[in-house]
């Protein structure tokens, strides 16, 4: 008997590692037509992960205060050893992980995969997006250069559409009347202590759920494919691992080639409340809220609706309760599908250059 | 669940009534220069692009604005004095309003920021000649008033320094001002490309700053001799800032070359991983 095999014994008698490995990875059957678009999820816990190690790594040199916030942060691109890497690794996972989740979203939508029993996956999954964007919202905040400052005026500033609470919330997550020190040390807070249990345990939650429900088999498929799929492990793992690979391919593409494409000419200003930059915009992910509220000319109106939309968002599957998991055999959701995705682009597109 | 939703849709319609909570969100939200407006005006700027201005002066604010004072936040007030805020007294002596310097008068009305370059000003060929009876040039001769840009060895050209004198003394000033001043160029223009590709500048950028200003204070003794003397001081400091910017450069070079490489390999990987995958499928 080898050691390893002798390790293997030693966890088997304990734990039980063999009936785990076949019971939750060897056992665990995947619908064979499962492709890569049903791998995005796995991507997106990876993409968090990327963004917590990163994260505690630029925490080490960060200091959460107003006068030395930025030039904190400049020491970290300029001194910390490898401190460039984690932090180019950290803004552009904050987005790519965004953008993953999106598409995720989106292929779980078309494939009708949250209807009954799956409701409360989707409600989870649609809490862990909100959740993902205030983390971008708290983290936009921390370098304090004069994108950060005003992109979070921006958005802090959309609440007070709202009658009544408007007001409370937005000085609620400013602390003062402007966006300043107190602000940032809220948003630090939240950033690294207040929203990652959250995150984390609303994870559990969905997958817990997956697993016991299964993974939906997919509404298009044509003939029967492999009874029964295919095992989770090796098979769909790997397909996970090569997204994984994909991910971190196209980051270190964006890295290498595009490093200004997050950090525009404002983020190397620190942050100075008197001097109004022209041209600030909010995050690419924020824009659509954000120009929709601007377009529409009484903003009580416009949050009204835009916290509609988030409900009916979060409660989709309580709401479409149709047997009928085929899109493309119910052309009336699928041209509202369409239609909210294509607003949706144009909006951001509009947000952009306008 | 759809009377939910209902109760929501009457609520929304029902909403423009409660109108007046927009109040603060305009004010914070689509009022704010952010959302399109420019910085706040002051009251000189106002009267004096208006209609009851002579037009003689209305091309004044226009000059200001393209100026680097303007981009600098230098407005009418600062030079002229007066208050900018209340417009009925504006322009009235009790609240520090100067009106317009005479001829002699210039160097010190822009030597209150400038402080350097007055005293060398002063000191001067020029300065001691427009003292003593108006003959030198004064800083408006050379710069211009409201349209001020910012300055280079261009300003000394054959059109403005043969008015007094022959052109000989200016060009050799210019030559030796020639070589310093391409360094800056140069400098400036390499700083400027690494603000675009994503660097904190900011303390090459004041050390720069310091350099040329000292330098080109110099220039306004119009002592040739002094700046030849000086030429190897301000090369060597310039040359300090020169070093550091190719250092961050090269920086930047192996930044984008090691992450490229960890890009690769993570390509690599996800072929490697493809196959193999390929390979369980059969
Ligand atoms: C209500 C209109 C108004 C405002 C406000 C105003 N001005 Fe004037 N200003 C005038 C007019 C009219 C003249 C031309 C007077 C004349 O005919 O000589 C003038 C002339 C001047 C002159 C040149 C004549 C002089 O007296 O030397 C200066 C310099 C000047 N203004 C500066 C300022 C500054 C600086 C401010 C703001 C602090 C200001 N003005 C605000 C109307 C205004
Ligand atoms: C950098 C300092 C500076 C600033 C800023 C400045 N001025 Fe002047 N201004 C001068 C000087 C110096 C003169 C006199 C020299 C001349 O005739 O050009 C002058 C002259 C004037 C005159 C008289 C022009 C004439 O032809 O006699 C007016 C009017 C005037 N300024 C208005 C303004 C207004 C309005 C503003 C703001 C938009 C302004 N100035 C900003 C320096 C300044
Ligand atoms: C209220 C203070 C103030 C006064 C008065 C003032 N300036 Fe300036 N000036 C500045 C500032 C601030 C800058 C921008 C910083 C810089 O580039 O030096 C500047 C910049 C300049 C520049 C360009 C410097 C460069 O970097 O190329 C010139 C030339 C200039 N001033 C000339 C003048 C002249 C001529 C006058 C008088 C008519 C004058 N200034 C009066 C504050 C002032
Ligand atoms: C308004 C007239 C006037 C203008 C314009 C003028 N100068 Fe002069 N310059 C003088 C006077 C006056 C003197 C000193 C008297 C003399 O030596 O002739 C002088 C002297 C000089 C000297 C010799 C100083 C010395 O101590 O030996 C130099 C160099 C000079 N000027 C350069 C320039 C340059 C460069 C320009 C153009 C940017 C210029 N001048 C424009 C009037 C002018
Ligand atoms: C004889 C013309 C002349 C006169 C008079 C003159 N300047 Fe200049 N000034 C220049 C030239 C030429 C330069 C650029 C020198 C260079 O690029 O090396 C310059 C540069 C400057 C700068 C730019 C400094 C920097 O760091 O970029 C300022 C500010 C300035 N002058 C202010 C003044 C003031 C204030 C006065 C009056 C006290 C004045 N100048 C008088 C010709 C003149």
């Amino acid at each position: 008997m080898t050691l390893w095999q002798r390790i293997i014994r030693w966890l088997d008698e304990r734990i039980g590692l063999t009936e785990l490995v076949d019971t939750h990875l060897k056992g665990y059957r995947v619908p064979s037509e499962a492709g890569v678009f049903y791998t995005l999820g796995m991507v997106a816990v990876v993409a968090y992960a990327i963004q917590a190690v990163t994260g505690f790594v630029l925490l080490i040199y960060y200091i959460p205060h107003a006068d030395y916030a930025f030039h904190g942060l400049q020491e970290i691109m300029r001194k910390a050893p490898f401190g460039w890497l984690f932090r180019m690794m950290h803004v552009v996972g904050s987005n790519m992980m965004v953008a993953v989740l999106f598409l995720h979203l989106f292929s779980v939508f078309f494939t009708g995969s949250y209807k009954k029993p799956r409701e409360l996956t989707w409600l989870t999954g649609g809490l862990m997006l909100l959740f993902a964007l205030l983390f971008c919202l708290s983290g936009y905040l921390l370098p304090w250069s004069q994108l950060s400052y005003w992109a979070t005026t921006i958005v802090t500033a959309m609440p007070t559409a709202f009658p009544y609470l408007g007001e409370y919330v937005t000085r609620l997550l400013r602390g003062t009347e402007h966006v300043s020190g107190v602000t940032l040390n809220r948003f630090f807070a939240l950033h690294v202590a207040i929203l990652p249990p959250f995150l984390v345990s609303l994870m559990g939650l969905h997958v817990f759920l997956i697993r016991r429900t299964g993974i939906s088999p997919s509404p298009f498929r044509r003939s029967e494919g492999q009874a029964g799929g295919y095992p989770l492990y090796p098979h769909f793992l790997l397909k996970g691992l090569f997204m994984v690979m994909v991910y971190l391919a196209v980051m270190f593409f964006i890295i290498s080639f595009m490093p200004t494409l997050f950090l525009p000419a404002e983020a190397n200003v620190p942050a100075d409340p008197y001097k109004t930059p022209a041209h600030i915009k909010p995050g690419w992910y924020f824009l659509a809220p954000y120009q929709m509220l601007k377009l529409i000319p009484n903003k009580f109106l416009g949050i009204f609706i835009e916290l509609l939309l988030l409900g009916v968002f979060l409660l989709w599957p309580f709401l479409d309760t149709k047997e009928e998991r085929n899109i493309m055999r119910r052309p009336l959701l699928l041209g509202v599908f369409l239609l909210t995705l294509t607003l949706w682009i144009l909006l951001t597109l509009w947000g952009k250059y306008s | 669940m759809r009377y939910i939703l209902l109760l929501a849709a009457i609520h929304i319609l029902s909403s423009p009534a409660l109108a007046d909570f927009r109040e603060v969100f305009e004010r914070e939200f689509l009022l704010k220069p952010w959302a399109g407006a420019e910085v706040e005006e002051s009251v000189c700027v106002e009267c004096h692009t208006s209609e009851i201005m002579k037009p003689e002066y209305r091309h004044v604010a226009e000059e200001w604005k393209l100026s680097w004072h303007y981009q600098n936040r230098v407005s009418c007030h600062d030079c002229h004095g007066g208050d900018p805020e209340d417009a009925a007294m504006s322009m009235s002596p009790q609240r520090g309003f100067l009106g317009t310097p005479g001829y002699t008068a210039v160097p010190e009305f822009c030597g209150k920021c400038h402080v350097g370059i007055l005293r060398n000003y002063l000191e001067s060929g020029h300065g001691k000649a427009l003292k003593a009876g108006k003959r030198g040039p004064n800083c408006v001769t050379c710069h211009g008033s409201h349209g001020i840009s910012k300055a280079s060895i261009e300003i000394i050209n054959d059109r403005l320094c043969s008015r007094c004198h022959s052109y000989e003394r200016a060009k050799s000033m210019k030559q030796a001002l020639f070589l310093v001043e391409k360094k800056i160029e140069n400098i400036e223009k390499d700083l400027e490309d690494l603000r675009a590709s994503g660097v904190y500048t900011e303390d090459e950028r004041k050390a720069l700053f310091r350099t040329h200003a000292e330098f080109r204070a110099l220039f306004h003794t119009i002592d040739v001799s002094l700046v030849k003397n000086r030429t190897d001081e301000f090369t060597k400091k310039l040359d300090v800032i020169q070093e550091r910017i190719e250092e961050t450069s090269s920086e930047l070079a192996f930044r984008r070359n090691f992450s490229a490489f960890i890009m690769l390999l993570f390509a690599g990987m996800a072929v490697v991983v493809f196959l193999l995958s390929k390979t369980y499928m059969d």
